[in-house]
């Protein structure tokens, strides 16, 4: 295919996903699944900083996503803190015990840090699930308000008549929403990726004797990678919490770290542009698979089944991911492209 | 009460350590924590309660002829997931034995379905239930003796197995260098699948025991068992054969007491704190080398 006619495709795709909420034929659920598509986009791309640029096996994500959850649904309940100001405090509280976590087991070789990542998110839950006083436990904890944008302390000193106060309500404002936290997040994997951090990581990824050699504090890289890595995931667990207005225990199992991986790993390790896509065709599958196993007389849960195939057969067969990321700045370069038009036409 | 509690810990950490042994092997060989180990445990148990319902075979045919498909479960676990990836890098493998830990586990619930059974407790000997003998407050049941018996004796076989015969010399000696070993000319496939075969056996035998002595089976039984006897491996220092059973009893002992004296509802919790606490504060465990990375 023409590639110019490709890209202008990608982009009329993007442009009409972008614009679908605004029309009336939009589906409700359709939307609820797009926004549970970015939820975790956001989180494949906050994992793959581990597994993908630094090279361990993290088992243990959903942990900092229940913390994050948890820590925006608690605050609001209790404070009615405004979302705004919760997604940094989410964001604070993953990361600070990304560091508590990281820090000391970060020294250890990688098998004995997927374990202890997996243990951790167990206590997580366990904690979650018996600290009734402060979780309600198994209960659940409801009525969480929805995300609120609030300037009316700004219009009616502007106005007296205005009042810029909106609740979001339905599943637009938080496709919007959604949207926007894949993009900053996505900008911010980019700029880091190509930042100092990101090339020490890649160099302890590749080898981490010779990034040692020349000077990379391994232990700091690491726990830094760690600890972005928690807080991305906190703040995927802030907007669940703000989204959904319910939280329980059962959200954060063993088996969401499994599905985030598994999501990684079909996009690409290391490549955060390919956990997006990734993340699209998991949860589609996921949803397809919910109506098809019950009708095969099947627990939905047996959907793992396929998710567990995919990810054996990726690293024996496409270890990089169907999207690999290497050297595709090369074969953009124009000398190249014009270097292979000149011997192919010859 | 104490008493009781430490001989049902007792029999608790006879099975982890079988299960751990099975992780501490694979580990020691070929340096991969095997997490598919938890689900050949929970397949064993299955197998048995399908073997005496379908084939109304006895128990102790059954307990063999389990231990020998798991045996090739895990055989065959090896060479069609691990060995292609032998020359990967870690991740890559350790990704795959998620997966394949995944696969199986919901495998089982595709052919058994989700919900908990109860083992046949026709096929069992009467005299299993009564008490053997007391002890202070405690009651030994004959279930539990014969836990203790059996796990005893595969100990001490699997002892003689590494330490006495060629092929366990071979494990020692790839454990120390793989291609040092190799060019003593060991063939290092047939000894790899041969630790994941007697792994897996051991493993087997503990599945049927928690079946029976807990009289339930589920699909997901292989992963919080799993997970306890990684843990277990742990704490006896990972590679090291008695380090595993050490730890075992010890983390079986730890979990008795903790769920009897602080809190039940952290039953789970005690396992993962102990295996977090001992790879903090001392990651070769109790026997085990240092493994701290010296890079």
């Amino acid at each position: 295919m023409n590639p110019n006619l490709k890209t202008t495709l990608k982009y009329l795709l993007l442009a009409a996903v972008f614009v679908y909420p605004l029309f009336s034929f939009a589906n409700e659920y359709v939307l609820h699944v797009m926004v549970l598509i970015m939820i975790y986009m956001v989180l494949a791309m906050g994992l793959n900083i581990i597994p993908g640029f630094c090279g361990l096996l993290d088992l243990g994500y959903v942990g900092f996503y229940g913390i994050g959850a948890y820590t925006a649904g608690l605050l609001t309940i209790h404070f009615g803190l405004s979302f705004w100001v919760i997604v940094p405090l989410a964001a604070l509280n993953g990361a600070i015990w990304g560091v508590l976590l990281g820090a000391p087991t970060l020294r250890l070789t990688g098998d004995y840090f997927a374990i202890v990542t997996f243990g951790f998110s167990e206590l997580v839950v366990l904690f979650l699930t018996n600290e009734i006083w402060l979780t309600r436990g198994p209960l659940g904890l409801p009525g969480i308000d929805p995300v609120i944008i609030d300037f009316s302390w700004l219009s009616t000193l502007i106005h007296p008549q205005w009042d810029w106060y909106w609740e979001f309500i339905g599943p637009q404002p938080y496709f919007y929403l959604g949207l926007f936290l894949v993009a900053l997040v996505y900008v911010i994997m980019g700029r880091m990726e190509d930042s100092r951090l990101g090339r020490a990581w890649f160099a302890i990824r590749e080898d981490s004797i010779a990034a040692s050699s020349c000077g990379v504090n391994l232990l700091t890289y690491k726990v830094i990678g760690f600890a972005i890595s928690a807080a991305i995931g906190a703040v995927a667990g802030a907007f669940l919490a703000r989204w959904t207005m319910f939280l329980s225990p059962d959200m954060f199992k063993f088996w969401e770290s499994f599905l985030i991986l598994c999501m990684v790993v079909l996009g690409g390790l290391g490549n955060f542009k390919g956990s997006l896509v990734g993340a699209a065709i998991l949860i589609a599958l996921g949803e397809v698979l919910r109506i098809i196993l019950p009708a095969l007389n099947l627990p939905t849960e047996t959907r793992f089944l396929a998710y567990g195939m995919i990810m054996v057969l990726m690293m024996r067969f496409k270890p990089m991911g169907f999207f690999p990321a290497i050297a595709t700045q090369s074969r953009k370069n124009p000398i190249l492209i014009k270097l292979k038009k000149d011997l192919g036409s010859s | 009460m104490f008493e009781q509690q430490l001989i049902n810990g007792l029999t608790l950490g006879m099975i982890y350590a079988l299960i751990a042994v099975g992780y501490t092997m694979v580990y020691g060989v070929i340096q991969l924590i095997n997490f598919a180990h938890g689900e050949i445990f929970m397949l064993s148990a299955f197998l048995a309660v399908t073997f005496i319902t379908v084939f109304g075979l006895p128990i102790y045919v059954v307990i063999v002829l389990t231990m020998g498909c798991c045996a090739l479960i895990g055989v065959m676990l090896d060479i069609f997931a691990y060995r292609p990836l032998r020359q990967s890098p870690r991740l890559a493998a350790l990704i795959t034995a998620i997966g394949m830990s995944i696969f199986l586990q919901n495998l089982a619930m595709i052919i058994w379905g989700s919900r908990p059974k109860p083992f046949v407790q026709d096929a069992l000997p009467a005299f299993l239930r009564t008490t053997a003998l007391t002890v202070g407050d405690a009651n030994i049941s004959w279930l539990q003796m014969s836990i203790f018996g059996t796990a005893s004796m595969l100990m001490i076989a699997l002892f003689l197995i590494i330490n006495k015969t060629r092929v366990g010399t071979a494990m020692r000696a790839l454990s120390q260098n793989r291609t040092g070993a190799a060019l003593m000319g060991i063939n290092v496939n047939r000894v790899i699948s041969f630790t994941f075969a007697l792994g897996s056996a051991m493993g087997a035998v503990a599945g049927i025991m928690v079946a029976i002595y807990y009289n339930t089976l589920y699909p997901t039984m292989g992963y919080v068992a799993g997970v306890k006897a990684f843990a277990a491996a742990v704490l006896g220092g990972i590679g090291s054969v008695p380090g595993a059973m050490i730890g075992g009893i010890v983390l079986g002992i730890a979990e008795a007491l903790g769920a009897g004296y602080i809190s039940s509802l952290y039953r789970d919790g005690i396992a993962y704190a102990v295996m977090i606490a001992v790879i903090i504060f001392r990651p070769s465990g109790i026997l085990g080398k240092s493994t701290v990375e010296k890079v």
